[in-house]
């Protein structure tokens, strides 16, 4: 397995990161939040982002939905296509933990279970960001985007607390 | 649609782009982001776990400890569970920037102790929420700290004695 230089390549696509838009059998919902956040009224393009049609041109996936089981095996092929860094986006509560499908028969559950599979196979993702929501705002888009580029501090901490005595 | 009109309308509308990482979202008053349990109300019952729909809230026991667990990357913001609460503990707030690198960021815990049934030390049920039971309602600590099966075995013996039955 070869290692890429992460750093590197993000300061390289800083300003021109190209990105993919994956479906991998999701609602919609996540979708059109995705061209919302390219529209003029979010503008995602002020950042560099700009969609194109193919895993071979891209730099992130957005990727979206939980992974249903007709789709897999397409998935696999369009990150497989990807060139190394492989950066992904994984867009809302479906491909971040299954969402409302975390137990259903026909789908696998999220990216976590995605990013096995790919290692199984021999594919390395470098990079993930995973962005919770139902569906992701196209803020919350553009958040996860800059978390990945690094431009942004990560807000959310896990945390354990304790309930107070008495 | 020449050149001159599209500046025309250009010149009108203005600038329409939202600069959001220097700018406030744009959040409506419906808008709801994820939930916040606040430990010092929270009694660890349970009807959250039980109506949540993608299973996002969890109970994880573990010895004499149970844990309240928010997987925020299941979460569908429904606000389900703010509606059920009991406690009122939970509180839908407005945050969405919940973008993380690793998915165990994702994972909130709030940790209860367990009572322990003063016949058979057996784990009952949370601290707080036996608390709350006994400001609530006319029973004594000493009798809400017994597990239901020797409550049962107590009552019975009660009414075994009261009927006549010797020891």
């Amino acid at each position: 397995m070869s290692r890429v230089n992460v750093a590197r390549a993000l300061r390289a696509i800083r300003r021109s990161i190209w990105v993919f838009h994956l479906n991998s059998g999701s609602c919609n919902a996540c979708d059109i939040e995705v061209l919302d956040a390219l529209t003029p009224y979010f503008d995602v393009e002020r950042f560099g982002a700009k969609l194109v049609a193919s895993p071979r041109h891209a730099d992130v996936i957005l990727f979206t939905g939980p992974v249903t089981r007709e789709s897999l095996p397409k998935v696999v092929r369009a990150v497989r296509a990807m060139p190394r860094p492989r950066l992904i986006l994984a867009l809302g509560s479906c491909a971040v933990g299954g969402g409302i499908w975390w137990d259903t028969y026909s789908t696998i559950g999220g990216f976590k279970k995605l990013e096995e599979i790919l290692r199984e196979s021999g594919i390395e993702v470098d990079r993930v960001v995973y962005v919770p929501g139902c569906p992701v705002r196209p803020e919350a888009i553009i958040y996860g985007l800059l978390l990945l580029l690094g431009a942004v501090e990560q807000k959310a901490r896990g945390s354990e607390v304790a309930v107070p005595e008495g | 649609m020449s050149v001159a009109k599209i500046l025309e309308i250009a010149a009108r509308v203005g600038r329409v782009t939202r600069r959001y990482p220097y700018q406030p979202p744009l959040l409506t008053p419906e808008f709801r982001g994820s939930i916040r349990v606040d430990p010092s109300r929270c009694w660890g019952c349970g009807a959250c776990v039980r109506i949540c729909p993608p299973n996002a809230l969890t109970l994880k026991p573990s010895g004499k400890m149970v844990a309240l667990e928010y997987f925020v990357g299941r979460c569908i913001f429904c606000g389900m569970c703010a509606e059920v609460c009991p406690a009122g503990a939970i509180e839908v707030t407005k945050e969405f920037e919940l973008s993380a690198t690793s998915i165990e960021d994702l994972r909130t815990r709030l940790v209860h102790r367990l009572t322990r049934c003063s016949v058979c030390g057996a784990p009952t049920w949370t601290e707080a929420e036996l608390r709350a039971v006994v400001k609530a309602s006319p029973i004594t600590e000493e009798y809400a700290a017994i597990c239901p099966e020797h409550r049962r075995e107590r009552f019975a013996k009660a009414v075994a004695l009261r009927l006549g039955a010797g020891e």
